[in-house]
């Protein structure tokens, strides 16, 4: 029987799409979830713990995991969850606040250097490729000496060695853009060439930067937290920091080291699983 | 008659690593005040890159437009600044690209890709382009316009987008109207929708039409003059009528031959022009086109054939076309 057919699908935006497409994606959802839960445990501690992060009490030193400290305390008597939590909102941070920094100098510079092209380009891609050859940790070492240790400064000299790869991959999608027919018909309609760069090259080339910022959060994490083991990381909570000092009674006490580079590896392991349903959730070809 | 649009002598080259494809070379064509004229050749044939040199969109480098004149209302384009030429492009010529799938920005609403040519150009608010942009929907036929300028390119047809491109292009008003192929990549239903829908519009608004296509039953009913190019020339140049009837080049004979025809018995082979089109990079000597050419003379290897008015306003570029009566049969 023919009842008046609905017609009207419901209506999508990209973005709407891709966070469907992302929700149905197991593995994203578990990695979101954990984040979100990170970053709400690193907001509420202060009010949920009861231990201070530098409370110290020597009488429960290097304490296996019990009721009163679910992951235990550590060489100075500090409970452990409440440090992994403090190192959370390091953690967090230093995934976040890079990847600001590398979007504000990683996507102009790979976008003028696509619109400009001919010399300009060469120039700024040579600078670039000499940003990339150098060393990282090099640059990070000599960033924090020169600048000091605040850990502002750090997120500074991990987004100075992380903007390469955003400017590369910038360019290049603009490059490939370039040569589509919708650039030309838009510039048959008379449209400028920063108007076309701004309005139709930048838009289209976003969703492979989101992934990759995505799959940068970790890694920054993880310079941080190696950083910091060596360090010449944070002076706040880290879980690099407390990795190193388990490390000094690893056989005493294994999960003072466990406990937070399990942390780090969870952590980056969610955001890795974040990117790749980002990556399949704006690839409109795997639109279904 | 006065002449809108002037080509004369243009010449686009596109330097290459093998050496200087010849893409347009010398090509004189020209559009009065609301005339359709069709631009008719096989792929490759610089129909394409002689429209583009028009609006200046060739990529540079490699390509050139190394000499001629497009006089647009007696200004020569050529010689206009970028900021000038922007100004033309979209508000006073306006193009249709042949592939809507690739055409239209994948993550702009259709709305706003059509509003956009005119807060470029006429300086409309934001809201009074988008409803500009919405009445130009109802007019090239989209339903429920309101509801689907929200929509997303990946959610219209080919077709549909078509009739985007189309009312994207008459946004402004253009005086000149270029449809580069327009309905190639739609299936022959829509195919005739679309030409008439542009033939319409432009009758209504008194636009100028190039039409550029290999469909030579596209040219019979919408043009009124037709030039033939081959090898990035024109090879003959007249009324639709003449042309099809009394063909003045092999070429043009060829490329009618090779037309499947309904009311003919049924053949085993379709015929066709033999071999291939030319090298544009070391064309033949001569007429380019006499290694293919069935009734070439000695002479058509030696000397190129210059355009020649072999009949009352009926231009060819062959010497056989001089001897009267030509050894090609008329066409009825």
């Amino acid at each position: 029987m023919a009842v008046a057919v609905e017609t009207l699908r419901p209506h999508h935006t990209i973005w709407g799409d891709a966070l469907i497409r992302l929700r149905r994606n197991r593995l994203a959802v578990v990695g979101v979830t954990f984040i979100l839960l990170l970053a709400l445990g690193a907001m509420l501690v202060p009010y949920v713990s009861p231990y201070p992060w530098d409370r110290q009490n020597y009488n429960i030193i290097l304490q296996n995991p019990s009721w009163a400290h679910p992951f235990g305390t550590d060489n100075l008597g500090r409970d452990v969850i409440t440090r992994l939590l403090y190192g959370a909102r390091t953690s967090l941070q230093v995934g976040i606040f890079t990847q600001i920094i590398v979007v504000l100098v990683g996507i102009p510079i790979g976008a003028i250097a696509a619109a400009a092209g001919g010399r300009m380009d060469n120039i700024i891609m040579r600078f670039v490729d000499v940003m990339y050859a150098f060393p990282d940790l090099l640059l990070i070492i000599l960033v924090r000496a020169i600048l000091g240790p605040s850990i502002y400064m750090l997120f500074l000299a991990i987004g100075l060695v992380a903007w390469v790869n955003v400017a590369r991959l910038v360019r290049g999608q603009i490059l490939s853009l370039k040569q589509r027919d919708f650039i030309t018909a838009a510039r048959a309609m008379g449209a400028s060439g920063p108007y076309i760069t701004l309005r139709h090259l930048l838009p289209n080339s976003i969703g492979p930067v989101i992934v990759v910022l995505t799959f940068n959060v970790p890694r920054a994490i993880f310079a941080e937290a190696a950083l910091s083991y060596i360090g010449i990381g944070a002076n706040t909570p880290s879980w690099g920091t407390m990795i190193r000092d388990g490390y000094e009674v690893i056989f005493a006490a294994p999960h003072l080291v466990a406990f937070p580079a399990l942390a780090v590896g969870i952590l980056m392991l969610s955001f890795t699983f974040l990117g790749d349903g980002l990556r399949d959730a704006l690839d409109p070809r795997l639109r279904r | 008659m006065t002449a809108l649009l002037q080509v004369r002598n243009l010449s686009t080259y596109f330097h290459t690593q093998d050496g200087v494809v010849k893409a347009v070379d010398g090509v004189y064509y020209e559009v009065a005040k609301g005339e359709t004229i069709a631009l008719v050749g096989e792929s490759g044939c610089g129909k394409t890159v002689s429209a583009l040199s028009i609006l200046r969109l060739i990529p540079e480098p490699p390509g050139k437009i190394v000499s001629g004149e497009v006089l647009f209302e007696g200004t020569d384009l050529l010689k206009l600044s970028q900021e000038e030429m922007r100004k033309v492009r979209g508000a006073e010529i306006a193009m249709i690209f042949q592939e809507p799938m690739t055409s239209l920005n994948p993550v702009l609403t259709i709305g706003r890709q059509i509003s956009e040519a005119l807060e470029l150009h006429q300086q409309m608010t934001k809201q009074d382009a988008y409803k500009e942009a919405l009445r130009l929907l109802e007019l090239v036929g989209i339903p429920q316009a309101e509801r689907r300028a929200r929509d997303y390119p990946h959610q219209f047809s080919g077709g549909m987008r078509q009739r985007v491109m189309i009312a994207m292009a008459i946004s402004c008003r253009p005086k000149l109207l270029i449809a580069d192929e327009p309905t190639t990549a739609v299936d022959v239903t829509i195919q005739a929708q679309l030409l008439e829908l542009v033939r319409g519009i432009t009758r209504e608004l008194g636009t100028s039409l190039i039409l550029i296509t290999h469909n030579l039953g596209v040219v019979a009913r919408y043009a009124r003059r037709v030039y033939v190019m081959y090898a990035g020339r024109i090879v003959e140049h007249g009324t639709a009528q003449a042309v099809y009837h009394d063909p003045q080049h092999p070429y043009t004979v060829g490329l009618l031959s090779s037309v499947p025809r309904l009311d003919e018995p049924r053949k085993t082979h379709l015929s066709t022009i033999e071999g291939q089109p030319p090298d544009l990079i070391f064309p033949p000597s001569g007429c380019p086109f006499h290694p293919r050419c069935a009734y070439a003379i000695p002479k058509c290897s030696k000397d190129r054939p210059e355009l020649m008015e072999v009949e009352p306003a009926h231009y060819s570029a062959c010497w056989v076309a001089l001897q009267k009566p030509t050894p090609w049969k008329k066409i009825s």
